[in-house]
């Protein structure tokens, strides 16, 4: 088979169709865009939930002195401690507790925020200013109504603070966020089917008189096809190079320099979830193309 | 070479079939003129020995391969043994000559040397030397059919078919046609030839079948158009 002349041909056709191809190419690039989107959102929510399922823990802050909560009348007592840690061991739902002192807590709020604005002579906060606070954690991460209303109300504890409800909005968003992309996904990889198929007619139509002239002199099917092949194919790469292009840009501006370093307390996707994405979508691209080419090219250049 | 046996072609959605019980014999370097009435099946038979359509019933052998058994995949393999020549010449508008005889050789993978060499040799069999570099459209009509000739002929096939070559030249053009694929059948290339021009099919004497309604009503060595003449 002459290479050159599949070339050539393929030049041509590439060129007489500009028009088609660039409509291709970019129905191809958002649509794989979304779907890139869909999977790498799917994959982070999947990581942060793997993260959070193990460590999932109730806090139960307790009262201290000037608390917000006009419950609290004083500083917790040790009596009041003995009995919020007896009600803790009694409840079955819970796996086991650790009591976090003033000092503990002060340290923590130091690694968080930086350690420079709790020194000197005008601090943020002193030790005194934190509350003590009891850390739950769950036997099954699902069942946490028993324990929470167990500690409720009792004499000491200012506030129960369960991480499902700070996570439950993050999850919410990004599922939404995942399935919507799909959605629209959905529609474009129609449009991309649909504009791929359009584009083989009309090509077809327009070289009707060169293939009628192959198929007479014997050309195969595959001669005949295969500029078709070729240009679905050269469609899909570059569709799928802008996807990935356009993946990275989201990767890099939204997760690695945005996310990443700002919202420290999730764990966020990196390299090697963004290479299987780019993987997907590198595999699903050139089948957008080439699944309508080969069944049109039967059906229009049949020998 | 081309063997017909009880063969019928019925198009769906027609009653009649277009070849009805047709068995005919053509034997390798035959000249075979195919001659009837608009309809008469003509374009059908032509069809069926270059396996664009299948017989309903009946079987059809061409270069020794019985066509509606054979493999979609080996269908080009079978058309390069048979070169095909239209009315209406099908030349590529923007391709010269010298190159729309050589895209029937570039299509079935032949080499450039190859097609460097055989194909200056064809165009001066058909009378075509020194025309290689003019385009379609610079050519009166018996020259276009000279290039489809030269197409049809250039990888020396062993069958050649013809729908109505003469069929939008003047008498005198014909002629030359005829002529020329009088020498292609000398060379031992069997012509199946289906036309509607009485003059030609007179003056060749060559066998005539003649087909009414999808059947053979004559087939007769060295034949005229028709009775009446």
């Amino acid at each position: 088979m002459q290479l050159r002349y599949v070339f050539t041909e393929l030049g041509q056709g590439l060129r007489r169709n500009v028009s088609m191809h660039i409509a291709v190419v970019l129905t191809l690039f958002v649509s794989l865009t979304l779907v890139g989107l869909g999977l790498l959102l799917n994959q982070q929510a999947d990581k942060a939930a793997d993260q959070w399922g193990s460590q999932l823990q109730i806090t139960v802050w307790l009262c201290k002195d000037d608390d917000d909560n006009p419950r609290c009348t004083s500083e917790v007592t040790e009596p009041q401690k003995d009995a919020i840690a007896e009600a803790i061991e009694e409840n079955p739902e819970a796996a086991s507790h650790y009591f976090e002192t003033k000092e503990e807590a002060f340290e923590k709020i130091k690694e968080l925020l930086g350690p420079e604005r709790f020194e000197g002579p005008n601090p943020a906060a002193t030790v005194d200013d934190m509350p003590q606070s009891v850390w739950i954690t769950l036997e099954d991460p699902n069942e946490f109504e028993g324990v929470t209303s167990a500690v409720q109300g009792l004499p000491g504890v200012s506030s129960i603070r369960d991480a499902r409800e700070v996570l439950q909005p993050i999850y919410g968003s990004i599922t939404a966020l995942k399935y919507g992309a799909w959605g629209t996904a959905a529609f474009l990889v129609l449009a991309a089917l649909m504009l791929v198929a359009n584009t083989i007619r009309l090509a077809a139509l327009a070289r009707r008189r060169e293939i009628g002239i192959m198929r007479l002199v014997g050309a195969s099917t595959l001669y005949i096809a295969l500029p078709f092949l070729l240009e679905a194919i050269v469609t899909a790469v570059v569709g799928v190079a802008l996807a990935a292009g356009a993946l990275g840009a989201f990767m890099w501006f939204g997760i690695h320099e945005r996310a990443a370093t700002g919202l420290t307390f999730m764990p966020w996707i990196g390299l090697p979830e963004y290479t299987s994405t780019i993987a997907a979508i590198a595999v699903l691209g050139p089948v957008l193309t080439l699944l309508p080419t080969l069944l049109l090219t039967r059906k229009y250049l049949k020998v | 070479m081309i063997r017909f046996e009880k063969v019928t072609k019925t198009y769906p959605g027609t009653g009649s079939p277009a070849l009805d019980q047709v068995s005919v014999d053509v034997e390798k370097g035959e000249f075979v003129f195919l001659v009837g009435a608009s309809g008469s099946g003509k374009s059908t038979a032509l069809r069926l020995m270059l396996r664009e359509a299948r017989p309903s019933s009946g079987r059809v052998y061409v270069a020794g391969k019985e066509i509606n058994r054979l493999a979609g995949w080996k269908v080009p393999r079978l058309r390069r043994q048979i070169g095909t020549v239209f009315q209406d010449f099908r030349l590529l508008p923007n391709k010269s000559v010298a190159e729309n005889v050589a895209f029937a050789l570039q299509v079935i993978g032949r080499s450039r040397a190859d097609i460097r060499t055989v194909v200056p040799e064809t165009l001066e069999l058909v009378g075509l030397e020194g025309k290689a570099d003019r385009m379609p459209d610079e050519l009166s009509g018996g020259e276009q059919q000279r290039v489809a000739i030269a197409r049809a002929f250039v990888n020396r096939p062993m069958i050649l078919i013809a729908d109505e070559p003469t069929g939008n030249l003047d008498p005198s053009t014909s002629v030359g046609i005829m002529k020329l694929l009088d020498r292609i059948n000398r060379t031992g290339t069997t012509v199946v030839m289906a036309t509607h021009d009485h003059g030609i099919v007179d003056q060749m004497r060559k066998r005539v079948i003649e087909l009414e309604d999808g059947r053979v009503v004559r087939d007769q060595a060295r034949g005229a158009y028709g009775f009446q003449h």
